[in-house]
């Protein structure tokens, strides 16, 4: 624990002297439908006036990897400049049959699986590539499952630092303690990126790790 | 129905990269290893079995223990698990891979790993 405290703080140190010369990246990362877009179109419409992807209820409706470039987010007085990066869910299974209960044809819900298949290839390729990954979970949902704990040691295994999100809070099944509870050695920040609920601490804490 | 498990030692899981134990899942075979998989070669199993989901395959639920993490052990427990970890080469534990159309989920319970079928 000490050890890896020891190597993220080593890295993040060096990320700090060698930032200047390359551009920042932030990763949006979590499970299907747990709100990366919703976040990412958040952060774009309040500092950038436009949205990045579209949202649906269906799920793997991000299929590609897909960046809003220079994004500069302010909160007391610093600044930070980045490249936003929204990945597709991570799933260990895609059944096109699932999404066939939402209404798609047979023939559009098999091309949908195959290109959710390859956005989670993309999306395991890219985590090398980030400089902070900011991972989105529902906090209505049961935070202790197989995908959040593969993503979250890939992150610790391989130094790169990451806040875990907290979102959809404004829902009354909302647990975030839950997550907290779950992961506690981590930072963890309750947002709804619906609503824009405590947005600003998610601002303030990304500033602050960067 | 026709359940198969198969036991997989550690070191073959390694020295193969997963790949050989692919057309197991394909054909319904539940995978047991002797060792708690690393997070970068959980998402490496994650990736090939992606590369592999099709209408008959729909891929994995996957779920893990780590004996050297358990709450109840003292520090000395912890720190002797971790100097024979690295004798042996691997995380003591266990992990289960099976395909997604017979397992429909493994729960960790939290020392204890239950299959739904």
């Amino acid at each position: 624990m000490i050890l890896n405290g020891l190597r993220r703080s080593l890295s993040s140190l060096i990320g700090a002297i060698f930032r200047k010369k390359k551009d920042v990246r932030i990763g949006l990362y979590g499970p299907v439908n747990s709100g990366k877009t919703t976040l990412a179109n958040k952060i774009c419409m309040d500092w950038i006036g436009e949205q990045l992807g579209k949202v649906s209820i269906i799920p793997h409706e991000t299929r590609e990897i897909q960046t809003k470039e220079s994004v500069t987010i302010k909160d007391n007085g610093k600044s930070l400049t980045f490249n936003l990066v929204d990945t597709p869910g991570i799933a260990t299974k895609i059944d096109f049959e699932n999404f066939m209960k939402y209404g798609l044809k047979r023939r559009h819900a098999k091309q949908r699986a195959k290109e959710a298949t390859r956005g989670v290839i993309e999306a395991i390729k890219w985590l090398d590539r980030m400089d902070l990954v900011l991972v989105v979970l529902d906090s209505c949902v049961d935070p202790l499952n197989q995908v959040n704990i593969t993503i979250l040691g890939n992150l610790d295994a391989r130094n790169i630092p990451f806040i875990i999100i907290a979102n959809k809070v404004d829902l009354k099944k909302s647990k975030a303690s839950r997550i907290r509870g779950a992961f506690p050695n981590y930072k963890t920040v309750g947002i709804s990126a619906k609503t824009g609920f405590n947005i600003e601490e998610l601002y303030s804490s990304v500033i602050e790790t960067l | 129905m026709n359940l198969k498990i198969k036991f997989i030692p550690y070191e073959k899981f390694k020295r193969n990269k997963f790949r050989i134990f692919l057309k197991d899942l394909q054909e319904s075979t539940i995978l047991l290893i002797d060792a708690k998989l690393t997070a970068e070669e959980e998402a490496h199993v994650i990736k090939e079995t992606m590369r592999k989901v099709s209408g008959l395959f729909t891929g994995i639920e996957l779920n893990s223990l780590e004996l050297s993490n358990a709450k109840k052990l003292s520090n000395f427990e912890k720190l002797k698990n971790m100097v024979i970890e690295k004798l042996i080469g691997k995380k003591r534990g266990l992990t289960i891979i099976g395909p997604a159309k017979t397992v429909r989920q493994i729960k960790k319970n939290p020392e204890e790993l239950l299959l739904y079928m």
